[in-house]
């Protein structure tokens, strides 16, 4: 959830809260004060009744009450002699209506008999009133509430918008390019010291990226020359008549160790260069035909593991790559479907004009697919492989707006080339 | 036959001197770019193997200035820099061949004789190894005088021995000149093996006598017996 929104929903629901609670306070109060006023006059009415039965000793019903009925019946002796508030509902005898009235009952002693008295007033001015009342609030506590929350909408996206900003600089950051992230400054505190942060953290992993990155590519270079002398020396050791079979055997190790050292070297050096963009002349290629090109050059490897081969070709795919790293990637992709095959398998070719994919048989990874294009991850057991071969396809295919992916299915490793269509 | 070898490395020149020597070619060794352009100066080589690094200077530039001396003369280019653009700038200014290091030295040593006869008989001639000849121009090969077809891995594999007669070449090595650099499975070894025993099938059966041996664990050897 956005932070923008989260704020807002919190905000919303506390104002809403608040809102009712005052609202609901209001109408409360307001009712009080009106009930208030209504019993005091109910109390002086009944001040007046008393003076009058106190002058008159008697009751009838005289114009002297015109607005308020009062009624006086005759009570049981042994009642309560106290004075209660009460609501009650009368039904207006005109327009057959249940009118809200105050009322007041009391007991009266009129010529020596106890007498019940019900002095009522009419509430429904007074309703109507705290209707209005009430009505004006919520209508006004209604505006400020959207207000307020359009208000704080508006000023949190504009408070927050530098840090929107340097997010979207730092997603598009990427550490393989030369370009630095060059955060603004802007004018609050915290997300200005969060940019020089950022831009610290960025600068210093760039550089360390460099460094290592040239590191690799020193240290890969400089090793070839004393591969290419143990080389050498091996290759003159082996011209001796004299060496035992054990000795043979010891040099043939030396042998393999220092040649898989150097195809490992030239590994890390090519996917040194393609992180450097070192390959510029980018030319259209057509890999279908050259992934062709390349199994008929293997031809004798294939049938030697008698691996046959099948070719789907609906339309030729094309795409743009340094001709030098598509062999590269041909090559790697038909090592790699090669070696992990099995004797009688076969290797599959289909191709559209948005995809190529390569299938061959082979048993299931024992690895996690996920690493599969990992650097140094490789099957175990295998030994002539360095575990870089994947590693190329896949960082040339994220170079050249190209995805890799890989399925296994029914016996069948694919790996699908597919162009990436640039947002 | 003079070779020059220009490299810095001292123990690798001196294995390829070895190497060369052994092959009757007459090699002097220069570890700076000065020394080495002093040399072509004073001397005519048939053959110059260049590395590019040198600590004093650029071997393209040793390459340009041996081309305005002497246009014939061969150049192999060694570097330890397996960049194409300084393959084709070398190809370009006139060099005959590239290997990026580490190669082998039977490879180099191939590279060497097959570059020296395009040299200088202009590829009119025909290598002879007791019963067996070879035109490399028409790529026939001939046994006791009778034309022997044989397919192009196994014409290369032939004449892969022959410029590397009494030496014992690796597996490796073979496997990589047959099919270059890039297939490193365990199943090109196995190939080789099996070219190999197609090879010898065919030479003997034409009657030629059995030249291959295999040296235990490592390779294979050319030669008399």
């Amino acid at each position: 959830m956005k932070l923008l929104a989260q704020t807002n929903r919190i905000y919303f629901i506390f104002s809403l809260v608040l809102y009712l609670l005052t609202a609901f306070a209001i109408y409360q109060i307001v009712r009080l004060l009106i009930y208030d006023e209504v019993e005091s006059r109910l109390k002086v009415e009944k001040r007046d009744f008393e003076a009058y039965i106190r002058t008159h000793n008697n009751w009838s019903s005289i114009p002297y009450f015109v607005e308020n009925k009062i009624e006086v019946t005759r009570a049981e002796p042994t009642t309560q002699v106290k004075e209660v508030f009460s609501d009650t509902l009368i039904l207006n005898r005109y327009d057959n209506e249940l009118i809200p009235f105050r009322q007041l009952t009391f007991y009266e002693s009129i010529d020596g008999v106890i007498h019940r008295v019900a002095i009522r007033k009419s509430l429904i001015q007074s309703y109507r009133l705290i209707e209005a009342v009430s009505l004006t609030m919520v209508l006004f506590l209604g505006v400020l509430l959207l207000g307020m929350f359009w208000f704080q909408g508006k000023l949190s996206e504009r408070i927050w918008r530098p840090f929107y900003n340097t997010l979207a600089r730092i997603k598009q950051f990427d550490l393989s390019h030369n370009a630095s992230l060059n955060l603004e400054q802007p004018t609050i505190n915290e997300f200005r010291e969060l940019n020089q942060v950022l831009q610290k953290m960025a600068d210093k992993m760039q550089h360390d990226y460099r460094n290592l990155k040239e590191f690799t590519e020193n240290a890969s270079h400089e090793m070839q020359t004393p591969l290419a002398l143990i080389n050498a020396k091996v290759e003159q050791l082996i011209q001796s008549e004299k060496l035992t079979n054990q000795q043979t055997h010891w040099i043939d190790g030396i042998y393999q160790a220092s040649r898989r050292m150097s195809r490992l070297n030239q590994g890390l050096l090519l996917l040194a260069k393609i992180e450097n963009r070192q390959f510029a002349d980018v030319q259209p290629v057509d890999l279908t035909d050259e992934l062709i090109q390349r199994l008929m050059d293997v031809e004798e490897i294939l049938l030697h593991k008698h691996i046959k081969t099948t070719i789907e070709l609906e339309a030729p795919f094309q795409t743009l790559l340094p001709p030098l790293l598509a062999e590269s990637l041909l090559n790697n992709l038909v090592s790699n479907a090669i070696r992990h095959n099995q004797s009688g398998g076969c290797i599959q070719v289909r191709s559209s004009a948005h995809q190529l994919q390569l299938s061959n048989t082979g048993l299931e990874l024992q690895t996690d697919p996920e690493t599969l294009f990992k650097r140094f991850k490789k099957e175990s057991g295998e030994h002539e492989s360095v575990g870089l071969g994947l590693a190329i396809v896949k960082l040339i295919c994220d170079t050249y707006q190209l995805s890799v992916t890989y399925q296994y299915e029914a016996g069948m490793h694919t790996l699908t080339l597919e162009k990436v269509h640039q947002v | 036959m003079k070779v020059l070898i220009v490299e810095d490395e001292q123990g690798l020149a001196e294995s390829i001197t070895d190497y060369m020597a052994k092959e009757g070619y007459v090699c002097e060794v220069s570890a700076t770019f000065r020394d080495a352009d002093e040399r072509i100066y004073l001397y005519n080589y048939d053959c110059v193997i260049v590395d590019l690094t040198l600590p004093d200077g650029d071997g393209l530039q040793l390459i340009q200035n041996l081309k305005r001396l002497i246009a014939t003369t061969g150049v192999i280019i060694i570097s330890a820099r397996n960049a194409l653009e300084d393959k084709l700038k070398g190809l370009e200014i006139g060099s005959d061949d590239y290997l990026s290091k580490p190669f082998h030295l039977s490879e180099l040593n191939a590279r060497v004789k097959s570059l020296l006869r395009r040299r200088q008989f202009g590829g009119h001639t025909e290598i002879r190894f007791g019963n067996i000849q070879v035109v490399p121009n028409t790529r026939m090969v001939y046994i006791n005088g009778q034309p022997t077809p044989l397919s192009r891995k196994e014409y290369d594999l032939l004449l892969y021995f022959l410029s590397n007669v009494d030496i014992v070449l690796t597996k490796a090595s073979i496997a990589e000149h047959l099919w270059g650099d890039n297939i490193d499975s365990a199943d090109s070894l196995d190939m080789v093996y099996s070219h190999i025993k197609n090879l010898r099938r065919k030479l003997l059966s034409k009657g030629a006598d059995d030249y291959v041996q295999s040296v235990y664990g490592i390779g294979y050897k050319f030669g008399l017996r």
